[in-house]
């Protein structure tokens, strides 16, 4: 799968600010919105937060993939953030999360939207890369990272 | 399809056996007899294939050929009565020893069975393992045909090796059919392996190109039929002829198999668009025979050329039943035509041509195998698994009998070496994959991810196979293509690029087998599923009370 084609420049938050799950949820989706990537923002918010209550995404190693469906969109987005210091996610080990790969899908359009998840789930268990991504400073460095392996 | 008289044959005998036929049956008893063989043959052929399956756990198709020689006119079927009519089945005088008219039906059946087996063709594996796929399916193909060929002229069954019978030895050979194997595999959890998916792809491989041989042999026999000689000059021209046929039928079908199914939506039917894919497969068939080739080859084209369509399930799915009718009368057909005296003439040939059809797969497939990335365990694993014969090779054996370019005694070969390699397969390739170790080179093996097998138990079979349900939804709506194999438990193949898995669910269990780097994808998907399952639980507990909910549905019904 060519990741290329979802991640861009522009979608990517190398310092995250929120500290709080919601929090982190809501800057994400404001700032695809703000990038021109769908409108109807409180929808996506809501749509993220109904799967986070059925059961969360906080993985391991400080990964976190939050993501929902909604027809606010009508095709894939993704945004990737980092937070230096961690966020509680209620994340399976129990630890904070640093890296998060938010996608919203449409609702009834068939598309490779888990497996988008779980491309990048799968270049995130390798330990060297999860720590470059922790020390990029730009989203330019970030998509090298995760678009060149 | 009326069995062609060869010019061979003595004027007088045709006439006499015509005179015969027209004296013997009025048009109604012609269909009551039909009727009555029908009505045996689809009830042998399906307690055959079931005892089969479920007491010797052998293929099914292997009863069903069993059953046909059992109810045969060279065996029991000669010696029912009927009143007023004659034996259920007579050894026709001339011609296929079956009746013109249960040979028509055993011909449609062939038809239906190869467009099928094109629709259920993967291209996108042929395409993404394409180069070992390709030197594994085309090796077996031309080993098989070489040692068919050289062993029919060896032990003087054929003059040449450009003679008809020795050329459908040689393509009776080529033909694999990978349904056992793959049920082996997906049983050992093997089916994702390098092994596993190499041989998929050469099965693929093996069947464009079988067809393409008998193309090219069909057209070769009807020349030297027709009185014609076969010179090297000729030979070219009809495999130029069969080549340009296939290929100009198959490209033209893959470029506009869309619109055509773009076309057919737009009456909103499914039915429509089913009756009209079947005809015009039918159709094909028939110019495909008209065009000096065998009428399975345009069935072919045709299924193939929707294969990449998405009616494809559809159509799977609408011709099932169809399929599950008419094949095993095939099968069964071919049992009954076996000549059991013919056949004894050339016993010690027809298992020394078993054997090289053995030697031929193993050689021809692990040896290509062996010179790219596989050790020698991986290549016999390889060869084994390509080494049944199946459906192909019975429709050619068949196609071989009716235009008379094989006797009875070599058409009995033939169905020697397809129960032959269909029963040695099994046990040996299950003894191949005894040992855990690699069948990759060591220096390919890094390469290559290990394989990772995890299954999910939900305490009941319901669960399970609800949720399995819903999770081939989920993959197709994620544009994996999922296939199910013919499997007695429910196994679905599913791929898409270079990710290939299995899925099973037995019992109560959900089962996956996956080589390690794509179990991320399979993991997350069946995560996803088991919270939309407690959506639905949670959305059931809103409805209305059961008691409430069966009154209204049943309560004033006493």
């Amino acid at each position: 799968m060519n990741l290329k084609k979802i991640l861009t420049k522009d979608t990517i938050l190398p310092k995250l600010k929120a500290d709080t799950k919601q929090g982190v949820i809501e800057e994400m989706i404001g700032f695809l919105a703000a990038a021109g990537k769908f409108t109807g923002k409180t929808a996506a918010v809501q749509a993220v937060l109904a799967r986070e209550e059925k059961m969360s995404t906080g993985m391991q190693n400080g990964i976190a993939i939050p993501h929902g469906k909604t027809d606010a969109v009508d095709q894939l987005v993704a945004a990737i953030g980092i937070h230096r210091t961690g966020v509680d996610f209620a994340a399976m080990d129990g630890k904070p999360s640093h890296i998060f790969i938010l996608t919203l899908s449409p609702e009834n359009r068939a598309g490779p939207h888990i497996q988008f998840l779980a491309e990048i789930s799968k270049l995130l268990s390798r330990p060297e890369l999860r720590a470059k991504l922790l020390n990029a400073a730009t989203a330019d460095e970030i998509l090298n990272l995760l678009t060149a392996s | 399809m009326l069995p062609a008289a060869t010019a061979s044959e003595p004027a007088v005998a045709v006439v006499q056996a015509v005179e015969q036929m027209v004296q013997a049956h009025s048009p109604t008893e012609v269909m009551t007899l039909l009727v009555m063989q029908l009505a045996l043959i689809i009830i042998a052929a399906r307690m055959g294939g079931f005892l089969f399956q479920r007491f010797l756990k052998l293929p099914g198709v292997l009863g069903e050929l069993v059953a046909g020689m059992v109810i045969g006119p060279y065996a029991l079927g000669s010696r029912i009565p009927l009143p007023g009519i004659g034996p259920l089945f007579e050894t026709q005088t001339i011609g296929l020893p079956v009746s013109s008219e249960l040979y028509a039906i055993a011909t449609i059946a062939s038809i239906i069975l190869l467009f099928l087996s094109g629709l259920a063709t993967d291209l996108r594996i042929f395409m993404r393992y394409s180069v070992v796929g390709f030197l594994v399916g085309i090796g077996g193909l031309i080993v098989s045909f070489v040692l068919g060929d050289f062993c029919a002229v060896l032990f003087g069954m054929a003059p040449s090796f450009m003679d008809p019978a020795a050329l459908f030895l040689g393509t009776i050979s080529t033909a694999t059919s990978v349904g056992i194997t793959a049920r082996i595999l997906t049983e050992k959890h093997k089916m994702s392996s390098p092994e596993g998916v190499t041989i998929l792809a050469g099965a693929v491989i093996d069947d464009v190109l079988g067809i393409v041989v008998l193309a090219i042999v069909v057209g070769m026999t009807k020349v030297i039929n027709a009185g014609g000689t076969m010179e090297w000059a000729h030979v070219g021209i009809v495999a130029l002829k069969a080549l340009g046929f296939w290929l100009v039928c198959t490209t033209l079908g893959l470029l506009l198999a869309r619109q055509l199914t773009g076309v057919l939506k737009r009456f909103g039917s499914p039915e429509v668009i089913v009756s009209i894919s079947l005809g015009l497969a039918l159709m094909l068939a028939g110019l495909s025979e008209m065009a000096g080739l065998a009428m399975i080859i345009g069935a072919y084209i045709m299924g193939l050329s929707l294969s990449r369509t998405d009616v494809v399930q559809e159509l799977q799915n609408s011709l099932q039943g169809v399929y599950d009718m008419l094949v095993p009368v095939f099968f069964c057909v071919m049992g009954m035509m076996v000549d059991f005296s013919a056949m004894r003439k050339a016993l010690l040939f027809g298992l020394v041509y078993s054997l090289l059809a053995i030697a031929a797969k193993i050689i021809g497939c692990g040896l290509p195998a062996y010179l790219t990335k596989f050790n020698f365990r991986g290549s016999l694993r390889i060869g084994l698994g390509m080494l049944p014969r199946g459906e192909v090779a019975l429709i050619v054996a068949g196609i071989g009998l009716s235009t008379h370019c094989i006797e009875q005694d070599l058409f009995g070969v033939a169905i020697l070496m397809t129960m032959i390699t269909t029963l040695m397969a099994p046990p040996l390739l299950v003894r191949s994959f005894r040992s855990p170790a690699s069948g990759l080179r060591h220096d390919m093996q890094e390469e290559e991810g290990k394989e990772v097998v995890f299954s999910v138990d939900f305490l009941s079979p319901d669960i399970a196979e609800f949720l399995m349900q819903r999770l081939v939804r989920a993959f197709r709506r994620e544009e994996f293509f999922v296939n199910r194999l013919q499997m007695e438990t429910e196994t679905y193949q599913v791929r898409k690029d270079d990710i290939s898995f299995t899925l099973s669910c037995e019992g109560q269990q959900i089962g996956v087998s996956v080589p390690s780097d794509q179990q991320y994808v399979a993991r997350l998907m069946i995560y996803e599923e088991l919270l939309s399952l407690s959506d639905l639980l949670e959305a059931s507990k809103n409805m209305k009370g059961l008691n409430e909910m069966g009154s209204e549905l049943i309560g004033n019904l006493f």
